[in-house]
């Protein structure tokens, strides 16, 4: 008998290798996938209920309700998305043209600079295979995949033998961290592999190693011990595919994009380098593709209703519009806006009219004139996504649930405008 | 009540960095309103001197408050071996987006992972639930 495999979409490494076992369509057991997996996959203890107004209403009455709010806004916001399916992303794209909706997705605030980097072809990166099967010299900078990616290490970057790295990690590839901190991820790196730099140090760490790679003496404020970035150097310097695995701590420290060029740029001089963008939703790499296909930019933009023209840049991003209270109804899918923005910020969207559609219950569907709850992606309902490093999965229903998709509620709230 | 509810209590500055725990993002896959998920996200990973300069023990509830937003969370020790005082550490969540400045500079961007805050001991106060915090 055939095993059947099933997709985590418990993170963006979209893990294909999942089996579980069921029991009158609730998942009962999950096997292969990391903690974070297991608890996405067995479903939330609170799901979110169909409501307007605080009262529990049926699903007609709460697309007509969303449908009348979105009508009636002169300003309406678009968010969330990296928690749904490709083919709901492209129903909300295609619904924030129609009504002339700010857009916007979680990226606005995290990987989207190194997201739109690659897409543009000004960075170079390789598949997770490609990191399995060959690289050989490995950093975690301002990523700690122990907690946010679990199965990264194991499934891809350090543990596996790859098919040109048959000895594993214990001689054929080295991992390194570059952090503020001793995180987990450091931890297995060790001691002579962890490079902790201050608060702030990144772009100056990269031009020190550019340096070092252009055999100068690498010079930081801070006072890095010099023999340490020499020797680093010569460790990246002898890969034969290499890899930067990006997370927010490097992208919330780097002002611009500059000097990770500057450095990728000598790398490749010197060696063969790659970035790895540790994008956290399953499918926000979805969302900024399927955005650059249809407008040429991957988030922050607002749609003319009439001409069907967007306007784009820093002013359209969800935390500036938000703070210029510039909106007026917002519709959140498959995202918690209310906990993971700045309370400050969080506080204003509270205020305006609201729609969530979401599995479970949570902060911003508390404030919500509607709730309409969705199937739980790659558990509840099937559909297309795409992984961290730009791969594209198919995501399989495992059970049945008398909740439609977030694809399905959007095009009825499409069709009801 | 003893002596010390009438002394006012240190206040001490700390600049915040916030992180990604994989037990606290499991418990938040499950319930966002459940136990475990506040007790894995209200807490503040301290350096033992700032501990000390608080005059709390480990697991006391501490104030932590700047002008953007005000939580009271559970102080712990950070288990770093390198000292790191005046730099505390608080897992991605509500409670640490409650401090988060607006300021972006037009970036669109927050400083989530680097922010000043003070904290103080809120002597016996109880931990700011997920509901309290708008």
């Amino acid at each position: 008998m055939s095993r059947k495999y099933y997709v985590c979409t418990g993170c963006a490494l979209l893990c294909d290798d999942i089996e579980v076992e069921t029991d009158n369509d609730v998942v009962t057991t999950v096997h292969a996938a990391c903690r974070k997996g297991v608890a996405r996959m067995k479903g939330c203890s609170n799901p979110m209920e169909c409501t307007v107004g605080g009262e529990k209403a049926d699903i007609d009455s709460a697309i007509s309700m969303a449908a009348t709010i979105l009508r009636d806004a002169k300003n309406p916001l678009i968010f969330g998305h990296g928690n749904s399916s490709s083919e709901a992303q492209k129903k909300s794209i295609g619904l924030a043209k129609k009504i002339g909706a700010y857009i916007d997705d979680t990226s606005s605030f995290c990987q989207g600079p190194i997201i739109e980097a690659i897409l543009q072809d000004k960075l170079k990166t390789c598949t997770l295979d490609d990191i399995r099967h060959k690289a050989d010299v490995i950093i975690f900078w301002g990523a700690d995949p122990s907690n946010s990616h679990p199965r990264h290490l194991s499934r891809y970057s350090y543990f596996p033998r790859g098919q040109e790295r048959q000895r594993g990690w214990e001689e054929d590839r080295t991992a390194i961290t570059i952090d503020i901190r001793r995180s987990e991820t450091a931890d297995i790196c060790g001691d002579t592999r962890f490079y902790q730099i201050p608060m702030g140090g990144d772009a100056e760490f990269m031009e020190a190693l550019v340096s070092a790679l252009s055999n100068k003496v690498p010079k930081t404020s801070f006072d890095f011990d010099k023999k340490r970035i020499l020797e680093l150097g010569n460790v990246l310097k002898k890969a034969k595919f290499g890899v930067i695995c990006v997370g927010l701590g490097l992208v919330y420290s780097l002002e611009q994009l500059e000097p990770l060029f500057t450095l990728m740029n000598k790398l490749n001089e010197v060696s063969s380098f790659h970035l790895m963008p540790m994008v956290g939703q399953y499918n926000m790499r979805g969302f900024n593709q399927n955005l650059f296909v249809e407008t040429g930019y991957i988030n922050r933009l607002k749609f003319n209703a009439e001409t069907g023209e967007t306007e784009h840049g820093n002013n359209y991003s969800v935390v500036e519009v938000l703070r210029d209270m510039s909106v007026d109804a917002a519709l959140i899918i498959g995202s918690d806006p209310l906990s993971s923005l700045p309370l400050s910020i969080a506080r204003y969207l509270a205020e305006i009219p609201l729609i969530t559609i979401d599995p479970c219950n949570n902060l911003t569907a508390t404030r919500s004139t509607v709730t309409i709850p969705c199937a739980l992606g790659g558990v509840e309902s099937g559909g297309t996504a795409v992984r961290m490093d730009g791969v594209e999965i198919e995501l399989k229903k495992i059970i049945e649930t008398n909740n439609p998709s977030d694809e399905e509620i959007l095009t009825r709230i499409t069709e009801a405008m | 009540m003893g002596f010390g509810q009438f002394l006012a209590a240190p206040e001490i500055k700390l600049k915040i960095v916030t992180y990604r725990d994989v037990f606290q993002n499991a418990a938040q896959e499950s319930s966002r309103f459940g136990e475990e998920y506040e007790k894995l996200s209200a807490i503040i990973k301290l350096d033992p001197r700032d501990i000390s300069r608080l005059s709390i023990t480990e697991n006391d509830t501490v104030i932590v408050k700047n002008s953007y937003g005000r939580v009271v969370v559970t102080a712990q020790r950070s288990g770093y071996e390198d000292a790191h005082p005046g730099i505390a550490y608080m897992v991605n969540s509500p409670w640490s987006n409650a401090l988060v400045p607006d300021k972006t500079s037009g970036t669109g961007v927050p400083k989530f992972k680097d922010f000043e805050a003070t904290a103080q001991s809120s002597k016996g106060g109880k931990v700011t639930g997920i509901r309290e915090i708008f």
